[in-house]
């Protein structure tokens, strides 16, 4: 058999302007030698056929470029969310649209545990359901002998039932802000913020730090991603503890792991720390594994009223939100990481803290100069054009998080920024017009990663009620397509390598059911995604 | 079963001076094994004097105090410190100088295994006043100081009447100055030190001292009813009191918290407080608790 092999596919979208469309292309070595028809690589010598995808439509391996690895461990335990989701192994779980159904699913999913295992579900959203709250008395329906635990899909809240309380010694007596108490003086089940589910989570063994660390969880990533269609993935916070980084480089180094993994290094420590870990990081990377970014927090979230925003800030008139990094520590670990030549990503969600965030660059940038830096502001979900502009000048790339007009849209509308700005929120268009390298992302777990889904948001801007929130924000399929693939690349600094069918590239592709160009744009989502081929190697669904 | 591990959480600005304090009190002769977590210890700089040895996330002093990193994620890392085989006599954490102190104390209240010790915050007393009222980060500054119960003003070579002023309006915590040599240890600890055998001895001492031990028997609401009408000035309470039921208390007050947590049988009613001076005396204190 020859080492080179010609795939046929119905089509080939390749994201490249030299030849946009093709129906074959030839690998050796996991690269691509050639794309073009039949022939197309004739001239490198003897070459087999591969007629296995001739049904499929096949494109740049997708690359999402702002996700967490926990996306593949919450698999772990049960799926208690409002919607539809599919989990590593392709198995649907239905969303639980109410509280019976919570109740329900649960009760079929608590039968399959072992004796005195505890029953731990996440991804529970009451935004979503017009039920009653639910507390103890609801999950006591389900076993009053196990512990049970109800992660909430924002990870700041949980519900548990009697036995879980009594284990953590929760009763009248409690004082803790976080432990909800009824109008009996008893707890209800509710558990607000970290403090309060600590005690719990200790005595039921739920661990997030081992969600992202153990070898389980690696390849859970893989099957996620690959059941998005996804080649290329980010673990956008990552602590990278020694054993870490063995594990990761173990388990990506094997030749049938499907998935490059873009992990950054987390920002918590001082900026020569962390300046010293990202270069001794970096000098480790490998083909699969690639090492040396890192990843700045700086304001909260809007929809829990943590992001810092410009004035006139919340509609309900809450405080402005609060910064993760001091303004000054932003400045000092830009400056330091910018002159030490490392690519920062960094989480801004408020204007205020894209403001200031663009600030800390622009001063870095006359201190260092530094041309192709491609630092990245994550979110950017309330840059309006100005800032979008000053990023362009600045070669700073944008990842909007698209995902958001879709889950959370309604709700900035009805309570956090009101309709006006929200219908500016996550502003692709202004983006791409002011000149910015635009990726677009799922923050996966926070929202189900499927590249796919999140060009469909960024296309048609629907939210969950239906409504078209922002008309003028919308950008066209090819824009959005481009965003997931060289886009994406362009911020990762990969689009050498990825992002593109084009000879000299690697082999990584996504093998989908439809032609995402020519379904209405309505239906991009659901554009059946078959598999992957990464470095030539293929693996369907 | 393991006692109950005491945390308090030491918060302050960048530079306030959170890194000196915890120096201070790792010098300081109070007979405890402290275990100090911190974000990252390669900040602090320990008296070569005092350390013993020194990992890659832990250090140990000779007094068989403990510092350790914490990494990213606070509540594993104390999770591991209760699952140690012998716990250290009180945990400190030192919170990085934007966190919300009372968010991380919450822990104590809620976890049965840790006693609320309380938020000690470190107000720089020469820019804090400045700082507060920077419109990106006064807000969180100011909680910091809101949310305390002992604050600790570093950094001031005479008083200065316009903070002590606007601490107090802000906050209802006890205000000490750092410039005082005083021991600080039993007002972060409770506790009384060693190294300060009577507190007649020592004019200077910021704090007064009193204990009970008796047959005083009180259920959970009484009790509470009790605690709420404490004397001011009565910082830190604590100690194990009787029920007539086959349960009794364990109490912990500091500045304005209360913790009353369920512990097995108690056969005598045992407590010891801490006041500060001028504020409280200790025949105060003993006449609330008798009454």
């Amino acid at each position: 058999m020859s080492d080179i092999v010609v795939y046929f596919a119905k089509k080939i979208i390749t994201m490249d302007i030299n030849r946009p469309e093709a129906t074959h292309v030839a690998v050796r070595d996991g690269e691509v030698l050639a794309v073009g028809d039949a022939c197309c690589a004739d001239q490198w010598g003897p070459v087999t056929h591969d007629d296995s995808l001739k049904d499929a439509i096949l494109m740049p391996g997708f690359i999402e470029a702002h996700a967490h690895m926990m996306a593949g461990a919450m698999w772990e335990y049960a799926y208690a969310g409002f919607h539809d989701r599919i989990d590593p192994n392709g198995k649907l779980w239905p969303g639980l649209k109410d509280n019976d159904a919570v109740i329900g699913g649960l009760s079929d999913y608590a039968e399959g545990l072992e004796d005195g295992a505890p029953l731990v579900g996440w991804g529970f959203d009451p935004i979503f359901l017009s039920s009653e709250r639910l507390d103890k008395k609801h999950l006591d329906q389900i076993s009053t002998t196990k512990p049970i635990a109800i992660i909430y899909s924002n990870f700041h809240l949980m519900c548990v039932n009697s036995v879980a309380l009594e284990m953590a010694g929760f009763d009248q007596t409690t004082n803790a802000e976080g432990v909800i108490k009824g109008p009996d003086g008893q707890p209800t089940g509710e558990l607000q913020e970290m403090a309060a589910m600590f005690p719990v989570m200790r005595r039921l063994n739920i661990d997030f730090r081992g969600l992202s660390q153990k070898e389980t969880s690696i390849r859970a990533y893989a099957d996620v991603s690959r059941r998005a269609g996804v080649t290329t993935v980010t673990d956008l916070y990552s602590e990278m503890e020694e054993e870490d980084v063995a594990t990761m480089l173990r388990v990506t180094g094997e030749e049938s792991y499907p998935l490059r993994i873009v992990p950054a290094l987390g920002a918590t420590s001082g900026p020569k720390v962390i300046a010293d870990k990202a270069e001794a990081l970096a000098k480790r990377s490998t083909d699969k594994l690639r090492l040396g970014a890192v990843k700045l927090m700086t304001d909260g979230a809007i929809q829990g009223w943590t992001a810092r925003i410009k004035s006139p800030g919340y509609v309900g008139g809450q405080p402005n939100g609060i910064w993760n990094t001091p303004p000054e520590v932003i400045f000092q670990l830009v400056e330091e990481l910018n002159s030490r030549g490392i690519q920062m990503h960094i989480h801004v969600n408020g204007d205020e803290a894209a403001e200031v965030t663009l600030n800390a660059i622009e001063a870095a940038l006359r201190k260092h100069p530094w041309m192709g830096h491609r630092h990245v502001l994550q979110h950017c979900q309330m840059m309006g054009r100005d800032l979008f502009t000053r990023a362009a000048d600045m070669g700073v790339c944008c990842n909007i998080f698209a995902n958001h007009i879709y889950y959370f849209g309604d709700q900035h509308v009805a309570l956090t920024i009101g309709a006006d700005r929200a219908e500016r929120m996550d502003g692709a268009r202004s983006a791409i017009d002011a000149g910015v390298n635009v990726a677009i992302h799922s923050d996966a777990p926070v929202t189900p990663m499927a590249p796919l889904f999140t060009a469909w948001c960024a296309v048609n801007r629907q939210t969950m009620s239906g409504r078209t929130l922002g008309k003028a924000q919308r950008i066209t399929v090819h824009e959005a397509l481009f965003a997931i693939t060289l886009g994406a690349a362009y911020t990762l600094k990969l689009d050498r390598e990825i992002g593109s069918i084009q000879t000299g590239k690697r082999a990584d592709f996504t093998v989908l059911g439809e032609d995402p160009t020519a379904v209405d744009s309505l239906t991009l989502k659901d554009v059946p995604v078959l598999g992957t081929v990464f470095g030539g190697r293929v693996h369907l669904l | 079963m393991k006692p109950r591990l005491p945390l308090t959480v030491v918060s302050g600005y960048l530079g306030a001076g959170k890194t000196s304090l915890i120096n201070r009190l790792l010098s300081e002769e109070h007979g405890l094994r402290l275990l100090v977590m911190v974000n990252d210890f390669g900040a602090i700089n320990i008296d070569a004097d005092l350390l013993a040895e020194a990992g890659e996330d832990t250090m140990t002093l000779t007094n068989g105090c403990v510092c350790c990193t914490m990494g990213a994620d606070l509540y594993m890392a104390i999770g591991d410190v209760l699952d140690r085989d012998t716990r250290p006599d009180h945990l400190v954490i030192e919170a990085s100088g934007i966190a919300d102190p009372a968010r991380i104390a919450q822990v104590a209240m809620a976890e049965p295994d840790l006693v609320y010790g309380g938020i000690a915050t470190v107000v720089d007393g020469q820019t804090y006043a400045s700082l507060v009222a920077d419109p990106l980060i006064g807000a969180q500054i100011e909680r910091q100081a809101s949310v305390a119960d002992l604050l600790l003003i570093s950094k001031l070579t005479s008083p200065d009447p316009a903070l002590t002023l606007r601490l107090g309006v802000q906050s209802r915590a006890a205000v000490v100055d750092l410039a005082d040599g005083n021991a600080l240890a039993p007002l972060l600890f409770g506790g009384v030190p060693r190294s300060i055998p009577t507190v007649n001895g020592r004019p200077h001492a910021p704090y007064v001292t009193w204990s009970s031990s008796n047959q005083i028997l009180l259920d959970y609401d009484a009790l509470l009813a009790k605690l709420k009408n404490r004397p001011e000035g009565l910082f830190r309470f604590k100690g194990f009191v009787a029920d007539a039921s086959d349960r009794g208390w364990e109490v912990h007050c500091v500045g304005p918290a209360v913790s009353v947590k369920p512990i097995s049988q108690v056969q005598v009613t045992k407590v010891v407080g801490i006041g500060l001076e001028g504020q409280v005396t200790p025949a105060q204190i003993e006449s609330w608790w008798l009454a």
